[in-house]
């Protein structure tokens, strides 16, 4: 039975996952590639990426990957294991498309002989964000789509349920207005 | 550089008189195609042999002592949603590539044939017209010949510009909330949008049913009358277009005199730029006209608008939608969607303001003509611009370019887009707003305008 969460090795860390944190923000690609495991057996699963080893790790940073600015962490839970493990969790928030989006990470942190902390596996997931609230813009697009029989992609998602909400803004001063009843719109047939 | 193409009126003049073949013609306008086509982006089909089998016609009806038509040998293009036979009607779209081809041109492209024309080709737009810049991801950007950094306007972008730098004398578009208007702004050119439902629009893909028009560009008024009078008319195939007979265009060289024309204010001049303004102020000094008119709620028009834009556009493209959502312009994807989804009751309330509206501004017709306004809010912007400040406030630019027109369009009264040079640099629109069934009064207005050197048309200057 090892010794959990040694008070001083939590503090380490916390303090590497800070820095981590910060690269990650300031996309600092070659500080990102130095805190993982420069190893083939080292495994990162992004939202939508599946990447086995250092190098595909390294090909996916440069590869561009998403905007992380305005990235924030809400809750991190660090667990030592022994002097030389730890599982790092945390949740955080971000905007996709203008869109917020709650996510979570998990890593596992070894210390390395001679080689300091490097996370030797880690996974991203969005958290489901639950069933869009009743009478949601969220929860009418998906319903409408779904009696349509129009696949929502998730990628199309966020920016059609901004669109909606534009629209509603638009169409609220129409729909307040009063009509007179013999406004319709019929169609005239004329023989 | 290859000359630039003289007026409509002039090629056919001097086609007629045998003073240069309509073959001639036509190749000419291939040529200058060839030599400024490559760096505007304007065409995505040339019908260069459709052109010369179209322009050997006419040059032999001249030699047989037939009457060759009003546009005998005039090259023109067509925004590419109008159907060509033979041609696939892409309409801005990757997905329409897999149509197939056209069986029958499009009603207008028969007129214009018909009246001697010769189609050059089909020209770039804003996939599926949803779009004022003509900014397309299929297929690049069209630019403006006036300076190649800015957009030519949209959706009938690549209409405006082949017109604008001298390829062809006249071009057709299309207009749903101010695609003829806005490019005609930015390009510095004449553009009507006539009467909802005077001119058949059989043959052209669709956007917006309750709302599209069809119609000319041009670099001259009488250009603009010519091709308008060859359009207009009946067309049982399209549901919407008036049965009421074609009428001449007539007494244009006659003045404006007894039209009583007023400037449109409050909504119609909050919004507009120095340079808007100031366009408005020269039409109405040379036009004396000094009154100002008010429309009721143009916000909420404009509303309506928008809603029923994005619930027609979105239904046409259900299908789509449904099985090809990733294969749309991402400019374009997000807004069809939403539209497609949109609530019965936004639809149903905007089609019904609709009715009660038009009948607002009909009275306001009782005791004026022609309505001046902004075509558009600014001159033409920068390719890739995304904000635009208006009154004082950033605001997105794409939608905001529609702000002048979308009302009007909305009732479907006719419009000629004037174009007016100020102190800048580039060209800005004036529109010559008239009630319905008027295009005549707006011609008669639009000619004294150029006649007195207050509008025009100059082709763009191209290195």
């Amino acid at each position: 039975m090892p010794s959990f969460n040694s008070p001083d090795v939590v503090a380490q860390v916390e303090q590497h996952h800070d820095a981590y944190e910060r690269a990650l923000i300031a996309h600092d690609v070659a500080a990102l590639d130095g805190y993982f495991w420069d190893s083939p057996d080292v495994v990162r699963y992004g939202v939508s990426e599946h990447l086995y080893g250092a190098e595909a790790v390294a090909e996916y940073r440069r590869s561009g990957g998403p905007t992380l600015t305005d990235r924030r962490l809400v809750r991190r839970k660090v667990v030592a294991i022994g002097d030389n493990v730890a599982s790092v969790m945390c949740e955080f928030h971000q905007k996709v498309f203008g869109q917020p989006r709650h996510s979570r990470q998990s890593q596992v942190w070894v210390r390395l002989d001679g080689g300091g902390w490097k996370i030797v596996a880690a996974h991203v997931s969005n958290a489901l964000m639950g069933p869009p609230q009743a009478g949601s813009l969220e929860a009418f697009a998906d319903q409408t789509a779904a009696v349509l029989g129009v696949p929502l992609a998730a990628a199309h998602r966020p920016g059609v349920v901004q669109n909606l909400e534009r629209a509603a803004a638009i169409a609220a001063p129409l729909l307040k207005l009063p009509l007179a009843a013999e406004a319709e719109v019929a169609s005239v047939f004329v023989p | 550089m290859t000359p630039a193409l003289p007026t409509a009126v002039e090629i056919a003049a001097s086609i007629r008189s045998k003073r240069v073949s309509a073959r001639e013609i036509a190749a000419a306008a291939l040529a200058r195609l060839r030599t400024t086509g490559p760096e505007l982006n304007a065409f995505t089909l040339v019908t260069a042999d459709r052109a010369l089998a179209e322009a050997v016609k006419v040059d032999e009806a001249i030699a047989t002592g037939r009457d060759p038509g009003p546009l005998a040998g005039v090259p023109y293009a067509v925004k590419n949603l109008f159907d060509l036979a033979g041609e696939v009607t892409v309409a801005g779209s990757k997905i329409n590539r897999d149509d197939p081809a056209a069986t029958a041109d499009a009603t207008a492209v028969t007129r214009l044939h018909q009246a001697g024309a010769v189609c050059l080709g089909a020209v770039n737009m804003g996939e599926y017209a949803y779009d004022f810049t003509t900014e397309n991801s299929h297929y690049g950007p069209t630019r403006n010949p006036h300076d190649p950094t800015r957009s030519p306007g949209g959706s009938s972008g690549g209409s405006a510009a082949a017109v604008a730098a001298g390829i062809v004398p006249i071009a057709l578009g299309t207009d749903t909330n101010g695609s003829i208007r806005v490019p005609a702004s930015f390009c510095g050119i004449w553009g009507l949008k006539p009467t909802y439902g005077r001119v058949s629009r059989t043959g052209a893909f669709l956007f917006v049913e309750s709302l599209d028009h069809v119609g000319p560009f041009a670099r001259s008024v009488a250009d603009l009358a010519v091709t308008f009078e060859t359009l207009q008319g009946p067309d049982p195939r399209d549901p919407a277009c008036s049965a009421r007979a074609a009428e001449p265009m007539t007494g244009l060289t006659s003045g404006p005199a007894g039209l009583r024309v007023a400037v449109l204010g409050g909504y119609f001049e909050k919004g507009a730029s120095a340079e808007a303004r100031a366009a408005v102020g020269q039409v109405a000094a040379a036009l004396q006209a000094d009154r100002r008119v008010e429309l009721p709620t143009p916000e909420l028009a404009r509303a309506a608008a928008y809603t029923i834009t994005a619930a027609e556009g979105g239904h046409r493209h259900l299908a789509r939608l449904r099985t090809r959502a990733g294969d749309f312009d991402p400019k374009t994807r997000d807004r069809f969607l939403a539209g497609a989804l949109s609530p019965a009751a936004w639809l149903l309330q905007a089609h019904k303001f609709r009715a009660a509206w038009r009948d607002q501004i009909r009275e306001i017709f009782r005791d004026v003509d022609i309505l001046l306004a902004p075509a558009t809010p600014v001159s033409a912007t920068k390719i890739g611009q995304d904000m635009v400040e208006l009154d004082g406030i950033e605001v997105p630019l794409r939608p905001n370019l529609g702000l002048f027109t979308q009302p009007i369009s909305f009732v479907g009264l006719p419009v000629v887009a004037a174009p007016v040079w100020t102190a800048g640099p580039l060209p800005i629109g004036v529109q010559l707003i008239g009630a319905p069934w008027s295009e005549n009064s707006l011609l008669r207005v639009a000619w004294a305008l150029e006649s007195s050197g207050v509008c025009r048309a100059p082709v763009a200057k191209i290195e």
